[in-house]
């Protein structure tokens, strides 16, 4: 019993290993699922572009505001658009849209494939002639692992006009002189990792929604529980991922 | 509905000392039947008795501890990811839920496993082919209805065309009643029948219902403890003085 929650982590941790593989080994083979990848594509990109958008508007906006007294104690307030940049593509803006994405997508797939799972929708899937597995996880975790770094992508633009309007607050400054100082400083090193970063994350996501979802038991209760294990893993993985990446970037960067 | 008269006498389905267990609780244990073409068996038993255990070791869905079960004289528990896809195609499975596909419309629903089993039609003739399904099960006006938008009786139609569409040689139906008031699932069970008729095909049909298994059975099969404890036609079984057999007729 001392041990049963270690023991507990250990095993799901496996498991989840174990469906990752499972994931490389038929995600490859054919018959490729094109059209359900396309839905998926369109369902977890479409779906979450008024959140991202709307978050990233906001984070922009709020850092800005919120380094600008900070910055203009020190009398750097001119670094403000180029610090403030780095900071939310670097950092802020993929860890913040990964998170809203692991709430969102990850619970919608936990409870999607859960629910299919309790009304044998899998098990009809099967006797139909189609593997679930490739129909169902393969084309949701590749979604997942593309469309999340778009989406990244994307609340980057987004949140730097969002800091366009945040730092146009205190002061005027015309768009063309804020990209020119955004640009100083934001290179290709900055933007790279982040959006490698952000493929881990939409990776961790899908396969972490779809392993809760796939293996929900226990009827309409397991389903509730699939989804909620769904976004506090993902949650979790995201900042561990953010750690490893952060390492890393840094080990390379000296190198 | 255009009626087949021709009835082999082969076997399609043989089940030998079929065993399964779930941890410490063997649900079938040294369990046997065997099915011919054209004939509907109903399988009778207790909650937990086993019977939708049995239907998916024979569909392949679970794999059986020990014995045999072939079907189209293949052994299932043998046969490739590939050639199980090739059986399965020619068996249809109704199950107790419905498992319709909520986020598809009721014409999607059909065309799945068309599509899945690369049936080499035009979308004209998967057209026509959903058309026809639906028309048999009387519900041609739900074609672009969204499985939630349903009743019980009318999601069971739906579940029953979906299995018909490819034309299988078997059918095995999970409590096809289940969950239905009476005139419907009478209903449900008129609709095997003419399956039966028009497909000549092979059915195992688990119940708790007994008008259906009146009304749609060749032979009844009950399953206590694990294993096949009675077997004969209603008349025989529904007349016997074995209180194990009465207990399911009372």
């Amino acid at each position: 019993m001392k041990y049963a929650a270690l023991k507990f982590f250990l095993l799901e941790t496996g498991n989840i290993f174990r469906f990752a593989i499972r994931f490389f080994k038929e995600g490859f083979k054919p018959r490729y699922e094109f059209a359900e990848f396309l839905k998926q594509c369109y369902n977890i990109g479409n779906t979450s572009l008024p959140i991202v958008t709307t978050t990233g508007l906001i984070m922009g906006l709020v850092i800005t505001i919120q380094s600008h007294p900070a910055m203009e104690a020190f009398g750097t307030e001119s670094w403000l658009p180029s610090i403030v940049s780095v900071s939310l593509v670097r950092e802020i803006v993929p860890v913040i849209t990964a998170l809203i994405c692991a709430g969102k997508i990850g619970s919608s797939i936990g409870a999607e494939l859960g629910s299919m799972k309790v009304t044998e929708q899998i098990d009809s899937m099967e006797v139909s002639g189609t593997n679930p597995f490739k129909y169902l996880v393969v084309t949701r975790v590749l979604a997942a692992t593309l469309m999340v770094p778009l989406l990244i992508v994307l609340s980057d633009t987004i949140s730097l006009y969002g800091a366009f309007i945040g730092v146009n607050i205190n002061q005027i400054i015309s768009f063309h002189l804020f990209a020119n100082q955004v640009f100083q400083k934001l290179s290709f090193g900055d933007v790279l990792p982040s959006v490698i970063k952000a493929l881990f994350f939409g990776f961790a996501i899908g396969i972490i929604g779809c392993y809760k979802g796939y293996n929900t038991q226990n009827g309409t209760e397991g389903v509730g529980k699939a989804a909620n294990s769904a976004v506090v893993i993902s949650t979790f993985v995201v900042f561990f991922i953010d750690l490893i990446a952060a390492q890393i970037a840094d080990i390379l960067h000296i190198l | 509905m255009e009626e087949v008269t021709t009835y082999s006498t082969d076997n399609i389905i043989e089940i030998i000392g079929l065993k399964k267990s779930f941890g410490k609780n063997c649900v079938l244990n040294n369990f046997n039947l065997n099915v011919k073409q054209g004939e509907n068996v109903v399988v009778i038993g207790k909650s937990g008795a086993g019977k939708s255990v049995l239907i998916k070791c024979i569909v392949g869905l679970m794999v059986q501890d020990s014995g045999s079960i072939k079907v189209f004289g293949d052994e299932v528990s043998k046969l490739s990811h590939d050639d199980l896809d090739v059986m399965r195609a020619k068996v249809g499975f109704l199950f107790q839920s419905n498992a319709l596909y909520d986020s598809m419309t009721v014409r999607e629903n059909l065309e799945f496993p068309l599509r899945r089993h690369w049936i080499k039609s035009t979308k004209e003739n998967i057209g026509d082919l959903v058309m026809e399904a639906l028309t048999n099960v009387g519900l041609a006006e739900t074609i672009n209805m969204k499985p939630a938008e349903l009743s019980g009786g009318m999601k069971k139609r739906i579940a029953l065309a979906r299995t018909l569409i490819l034309k299988p040689k078997i059918i095995l139906y999970d409590e096809p009643t289940s969950g239905l008031d009476p005139v419907t699932g009478k209903e449900i069970s008129k609709l095997i029948l003419e399956v039966q008729k028009k497909y000549n095909a092979a059915s195992i049909i688990i119940s708790h219902d007994l008008n259906c298994a009146k009304i749609t059975s060749n032979k009844i099969v009950i399953l206590v403890d694990g294993t096949c404890y009675a077997m004969g036609t209603y008349q025989e079984l529904s007349a016997s003085s074995d209180k194990k057999v009465n207990q399911f007729f009372d």
